[in-house]
Parts: structure tokens; C-alpha cells; sequence
């Protein structure tokens, strides 16, 4: 089982969008997939039309009283899985540093799932916290998205440097990608060029500004569902392709 | 609750049925439908139903699968994707599947015993997030017997399939729907094949005779023919095309048991019938055995080339090479024969004496025609044992082959009439009996069969030297084969004199005598 994280220091940076956007190319791919929505919002859970609940909250699996499979829901999408989010899930930190090793506790749980699933993708609040610290060990690959504007760029050397001074993190791969690239704009289209050039891990794929993703929150589907013939339903699905090539999947 | 639980629902359930049945506030989306074809493959003789599992092919337009399912519980143990249709186990991809179904299988090909034409309406349960929480999958299916044109509908079914995570909406609905409609009593493919008139399992080249022992001898006899005749009218489609080696094989031991019941159950007809029938069978023995010597040779082929140090192991392709040419031509020969009309004759006539009712008042030829058949019986297998015991005893280390050929024979005879008559006798007390003449005979005939092959390969050394088709490597790969097989057969001699002791044993003689004397 192969584990990507979709994940940004900055939040509203389409994070969501692409776990699930992904979520569903590599179920089309045949890839047996489950989302873990790590993000106490619960965005990912809402696209899929799931209710925001997990039985005794992130307590109960942390203290191991339900295992994670338990809490699995199947999504309107066979061979798609989704872990919900809880809204307890904003104490994860607190619980996560109350347990034994703190910062390896994602990781045993997720390791069960590894017989059920090929790929399982985390979608993680934005911010730095002991969860993602979790995240940063149990993850194969980080999938940041960025937004061509300078303070997304900046953040992306912040992670950077976060995960230059963490331990245990040696085997994580950084793979950014351009995220609501707005082609009319200058200055999008100068950093695109700009970052491209400064970071050679950028995905070649970018993720447009586009009217379809926003409307993923009224049609709760991701946008190959309901809009198959966008590009910013092609796009996802070159992202994906790329990521399976990486991924060696 | 089972985990997909099944119904099975009257033909007019559409989906406003359903519609209106589901609990609030679930309710039907969008559907689609799905066309698939399903065929049970199983051997001739249901092998893989004997090893307990079903092996389903699924037609779909996307692809073919294999599924490998345990009988009784229908679960579903492992999968594959296949190309097209395997006819032999070897042709299925290496993987699960294949694992299970390889040594179950064995040498026999794989034949369609029933297929089902399904159309599927899919359709969703949605919750009041219109997230999908149920799916239903209502089933219309045809059976279609694999040869022939014997066709119709099954009962309608309904499966409920869940959503992970969705398992009290299931139960709601289960229990909704457990109040209008049944659960299927059968399997489909059960139910498709008792449309049919068939049931799993209905071949088996093992004899089951139902006998009363107040039976008349000669009608028992009819019956007992009949039973045979059965089964080698059953398997003469198979050898003709030579599906498998194993068609052949059951065809012949039909025809000797044939014969065998023939001479052995004595009196019971004319012996004008007896001579007539006995004769025109031997022919049909004869015009298939080459055939048959053939086959036993390439079916050991791949135990003889282990058996060869590495260095002449290549020197068998030639010796491969000749057995299936021979094989080719030979199988062309029977399979006219078999087809021809003097053989049509003998079945037609054979058949039409056997289906004629029993004469009030018996050939005076046939003096026992009219005796309780168990009394014949135990008559005949008394002497028979009494023989065999006669016949091995006299045997020691230093008697000729040919006596041990000759009590092969008689222990031939006596495990034949055993089996036809098994039915007139406690089951626990008489199959013990007829697995102790069965180890017997094991030896008797490894003794004979080892003797016999490596006459015939010595042949087949000289025919190929003939044909130019051996060089020294063939040669001497062969010479090291008869080598191998006299030493083993001078091991089956050495071990006969402790089995034929075990057999000879007080106690095996009193359970005869308890059983076949009184």
C-alpha cells in the first residue's frame, strides 16, 4: 500500500479538491483506494456525501478501541473508501501526545489497512502540528499544492526547511504541483516559469482555476463525475498519471 | 444475516415494488443494467465438486473471469481474469485458482455442465444525502443445457450488495424484504441444473447399483448391465473426440466389468445370450485397446523422465514424439469403429435384451434366473474368494509369473462381483472387504503392469529403430527405463507374499465367511 498525503502549510489551496479528484482517477485505474479525511472541516467527507462521524471520536483509535476499518465507509464509487472526519479530530494532537511514541501513531494504525487497499491518500489540516508529523513519517509522498503567488511559494520553502531539520522523515518525497493556476494572470504565469525552474520535483500537471472544482461543493462528486470533459477534469487525471509513473504503482 | 443477503422474488417485483417497500428516508436512484453469462466447468466425472468447490465462469462484455467458490457456503475464495475459456487446468494463469482447481482436476478436461444467460438491473439506495448506501442487484436468468436446446427461466433474484460502513441500512432492508420473499432454497447452478433434470455429482464412474435382495438373479443382472451400459454410452461422446484419457479408460472398464458380469454371474441367462454378448465385446476390448496402451504411456511420461538421471532425460522427446503419432493414428481407427454401425448394432441389441421383461418361466438353460438374487450372489462370491485364497496359497517365491497373472485374474473377478452387488449388504461390514481385495490387486497388477511396460517399450525401441526415429540417447534412455521397471517390479514381487498374508488373515476369513456363507 502506497500512502500520499495531500498537504499544505497554507490552507484554501485546493488541497481537498485534489485528494479526492485523485481518490477517484486511481480507483478508475483499478487501484483499491481509501481517503482518510485527517481534516477536522471534513470538506473530503462532504464531497463524498458522507456524515462527519466516527464512533468515539479520534480517542477511540488512538486508545485502540476501534480499529479503523470499523470506521471505513464506502463511497458512491465502488473500490473508493473514505475514513470520515470527526470534528474531534481538532484534539488529535493533544490525544496523539498522550500516547506511547507519539509521533509513529498514524502509522500503526494505518498499517492493517495495507492488506485492503493499494493507495491510500490523506487529506491533512492545514498546518504543522504532531498529526502531520505523523503524516511526514507515514507517508510515501507529500503532494503540495501550490498557488503561483508568492506566499504560496514561500510556504513551500517553510515545509521545506521544516523537513530538513525533522527526524525519520529520510524516505519522504516532496512533489509539489501548481494548483488554480490562473492563465490570465502575469504573474501566475512568471512564477509557474520562476518555480518550475528553481524546484525540478514540480509535477509537470497544473491544476487550473476553474469553475467545475467549485462546483464540486454544490454537486458533492468529484469534477470528472459531473463535469468529464473539462480541463480541469483532464488535468486531474494527467496529475494522476504522473504520480502513478512516480509511484512506480 | 449473510453478507450479500439473496431473495428469491415473484417474476411481477419490478422496481416501483422495491421503491415502495424501502424504510424512510431511503429511496431508489439512478440504475443501469448489466448483461453476463455464467458457466459451471467441472469435469466429466465433477471432480471439482467432489473436492468441494465450484468453478463459475463470468461472461461479461469487459472480460472473462474465473471464480472458484466453496460448494456448500458459495464463497468466493479466489478469482482470475482469463482470455478465453480453459479447457484443461494447465490453461488456466498460474495464481490461486489455478492452485485449487490443478490437482483436483488432474488429466480431465474441463466441460460446460450448465450455463445461465443473466440480465442485471443495477440499482442504488440512497439516504437522504443521496450518498448510495445499498446496492440491488434483481436477476432474471435462463439455464441453457451446454449441449442441446433444453432451455427456460429460473425464479427472478434479488441480491443486496452493501456498502462498507452502510451495514444497518442493510439489515433494515434485509429485514424489510425477508417478510415478503424467501431465501433461495439452491444454489443457481443447482437450480439450473435440476431445471435440467441433473444434479451435481450425477456421473460417477463408481458402481451404485440399487438391488433388493429379493430380487429375481436375472432381473438383478438386467440391472446390473444396465448400470454399465449407462456409463459407457455416457462416456463413448468423449472417447470418440478424445476430450481427456479418462473417457476412454471408464469406457473399458465398463466393458469389462461387462463381460465380467457376464461369465461370473452364472445361470441367470441362456448361454447362447451369454457367448453372443460375450464375443461381440471382447471385440469392442480389443479395437480400443491400443488406444488406451498409448495413452498409459503418455501419461507416464513425465514420471518416466524423472525417473532418468539428467543426461538421457532429452533422449524421451523422440520416444514423445512417436507415442503421440501412434496415438493420433490409433485414435483415428477407434474412433471409425466406435462409430460404426456394427458397433450401433451390438449397443441397440445389448440394450433391447436388457430392457426386455424377464421371462415367467426361465430358460431351463438358466437355472438360477429365478433364485433371490442374494443368494447368487453370496454363492458366487464365496467360491470366488474360496478360489482366490486356493490360487494364492499355492503361490511362493519361486512360482511362475503367470500364476501370479492368473490370481490376478480371480481377484479381478471377486472384487467385480463384490461391487455389483454391494447394495445387498451392510455398507460398514462389506467395503472394508472390498478395499482389502482392492490393496491386493494393487500389487497383483503393479507385478503385471510393470512387466507389461517394459515388454512395450522394448517394442517401441524397435519400431523406432525401424522408423529411424531413435538415436543413441533414445536408446539408452529406454534401456535405462526397463531397467528401472523390472527393479521395481521385482519389488512389488517381493512385497506380495506379506500382502497376500494380510488378506489370508483368520479374521479377513471369518468376515468373508460371516458375510458370504450364511
Amino acid at each position: 500500500m502506497k500512502i500520499l498525503a495531500a498537504y499544505n502549510i497554507k490552507g484554501g489551496v485546493g488541497k481537498t479538491a485534489t485528494a479526492v479528484n485523485l481518490a477517484r482517477e486511481a480507483v478508475r485505474a483499478g487501484r483499491r483506494t481509501l481517503i482518510w479525511d485527517l481534516d477536522p472541516q471534513g470538506a473530503a467527507t462532504f464531497y463524498f456525501r458522507i456524515k462527519p462521524r466516527v464512533k468515539g471520536g479520534g480517542k477511540a483509535l488512538v486508545r485502540g478501541r476501534l480499529e479503523l476499518d470499523a470506521a471505513v465507509k464506502g463511497t458512491d464509487f465502488e473500490g473508493l473508501d473514505l475514513l470520515p472526519a470527526d470534528f474531534s479530530y481538532r484534539k488529535f494532537d493533544r490525544l496523539l501526545g498522550k500516547a506511547p511514541k507519539p509521533g509513529r501513531q498514524l502509522m500503526r494504525l494505518m498499517r492493517p489497512l495495507a492488506e485492503d487497499y493499494d493507495l491510500l491518500i490523506l487529506d491533512c489540516a492545514p498546518n504543522i502540528s504532531l498529526v502531520s508529523e505523523n503524516v511526514f513519517r507515514a507517508a510515501d509522498a507529500l503532494l503540495v499544492p501550490v498557488i503561483p503567488t508568492t506566499l504560496s511559494a514561500r510556504t513551500l520553502v517553510q515545509l521545506q526547511d521544516f523537513l530538513a531539520r525533522q527526524g525519520g522523515v529520510g524516505h519522504l518525497r516532496l512533489w509539489p504541483f501548481f494548483s488554480m493556476v490562473d492563465r490570465r494572470k502575469r504573474m501566475h504565469r512568471e512564477l509557474v516559469t520562476e518555480l518550475a525552474a528553481a524546484h525540478p520535483d514540480f509535477l509537470d500537471a497544473r491544476i487550473p482555476y476553474a469553475a467545475e472544482v467549485e462546483r464540486m461543493g454544490e454537486r458533492r462528486a468529484p469534477v470528472a463525475e459531473f463535469a468529464p470533459g473539462s480541463v480541469a477534469a483532464a488535468a486531474y487525471g494527467a496529475l494522476w498519471r504522473e504520480i502513478e509513473g512516480r509511484l512506480g504503482v | 444475516m449473510p453478507s450479500t443477503p439473496l431473495f428469491e422474488i415473484p417474476p411481477e417485483v419490478d422496481l416501483d415494488t422495491l421503491a415502495a417497500l424501502l424504510p424512510e428516508p431511503l429511496h431508489l436512484g439512478e440504475g443501469g443494467d448489466r448483461r453476463l453469462t455464467r458457466t459451471w466447468l467441472d469435469s466429466f466425472d465433477w471432480r471439482l465438486y467432489r473436492a468441494g468447490g465450484l468453478l463459475e465462469e463470468v461472461q461479461e462484455p469487459a472480460g472473462r473471469l474465473l471464480r472458484w467458490r466453496d460448494f456448500k457456503s458459495g464463497d468466493l475464495l479466489a478469482w482470475e481474469e482469463v482470455p478465453g475459456r480453459p479447457q484443461r487446468a494447465a490453461d488456466i494463469p498460474a495464481g490461486p485458482v489455478a492452485e485449487e482447481v490443478a490437482p483436483a482436476l488432474g488429466v480431465r478436461v474441463l466441460l460446460p455442465q450448465v450455463e445461465v444467460q443473466v440480465e442485471q438491473r443495477l440499482v442504488r439506495v440512497l439516504d437522504d444525502e443521496e450518498k448510495t448506501v445499498l446496492r440491488l442487484e434483481l436477476e432474471q436468468a435462463r439455464y441453457l443445457a451446454p449441449h442441446g436446446h433444453a432451455k427456460g427461466e429460473l425464479a427472478p433474484r434479488l441480491r443486496l450488495v452493501p456498502v462498507k460502513g452502510y451495514q444497518k441500512e442493510l439489515e433494515r432492508v434485509a429485514r424489510r424484504f425477508a417478510g415478503d420473499w424467501p431465501e433461495p432454497r439452491a444454489t443457481q447452478m443447482e437450480e439450473a441444473l435440476t431445471a435440467l433434470g441433473r444434479a451435481p455429482g450425477d456421473y460417477s464412474s463408481k458402481l451404485d447399483i440399487a438391488l433388493d435382495p429379493g430380487m429375481r438373479a436375472d432381473e438383478a443382472a438386467k440391472a446390473i448391465h444396465l448400470y454399465l451400459l449407462r456409463i459407457l454410452e455416457a462416456n463413448l461422446e468423449g472417447t470418440r473426440a478424445d476430450l481427456d484419457p479418462e473417457f476412454l479408460h471408464d469406457l473399458r472398464v465398463a466393458i469389462r466389468r461387462t463381460r465380467s458380469a457376464l461369465t461370473q454371474i452364472k445361470g441367470v441367462f441362456p448361454p447362447t445370450v451369454v457367448e453372443n454378448f460375450k464375443g461381440r465385446f471382447a471385440w469392442v476390448q480389443q479395437v480400443t485397446g491400443p488406444v488406451r496402451d498409448l495413452d498409459v504411456y503418455l501419461l507416464d511420461l513425465p514420471g518416466y523422465r524423472e525417473g532418468l538421471p539428467d543426461l538421457l532425460r532429452p533422449g524421451l522427446a523422440p520416444l514423445e514424439t512417436f507415442l503421440a503419432r501412434h496415438h493420433a493414428e490409433e485414435q483415428a481407427v477407434m474412433a471409425r469403429k466406435l462409430a460404426s454401425p456394427h458397433f450401433r448394432k451390438l449397443l441397440k441389441d445389448w440394450r433391447a435384451f436388457l430392457e426386455a421383461p424377464v421371462p415367467d418361466v426361465p430358460d431351463p438353460e438358466a437355472p438360477k434366473a429365478a433364485l433371490p438374487v442374494a443368494e447368487v450372489a453370496s454363492a458366487r462370491i464365496w467360491r470366488m474368494y474360496r478360489r482366490v485364497l486356493r490360487e494364492g496359497r499355492a503361490i511362493s517365491d519361486d512360482s511362475p509369473a503367470e500364476a501370479l497373472h492368473e490370481l490376478r485374474k480371480s481377484c479381478k473377478k471377486l472384487r467385480y462381483l463384490m461391487e455389483f452387488f454391494l447394495a445387498l449388504y451392510a455398507a460398514e461390514e462389506v467395503r472394508p472387504l472390498v478395499k482389502q481385495v482392492k490393496v491386493l490387486l494393487d500389487d497383483l497388477g503393479a507385478f503385471q503392469d510393470l512387466e507389461v511396460q517394459a515388454r512395450s517399450l522394448s517394442g517401441f525401441a524397435g519400431r523406432m529403430v525401424e522408423e529411424k526415429t531413435a538415436d543413441t540417447t533414445t536408446l539408452l534412455s529406454l534401456g535405462a527405463l526397463i531397467g528401472g521397471l523390472w527393479h521395481r517390479q521385482a519389488k512389488a514381487r517381493r512385497r506380495f507374499q506379506r500382502t497376500f498374508a494380510d488378506f489370508d488373515s483368520a479374521a479377513n476369513g471369518k468376515r468373508f465367511r460371516h458375510l458370504f456363507r450364511a
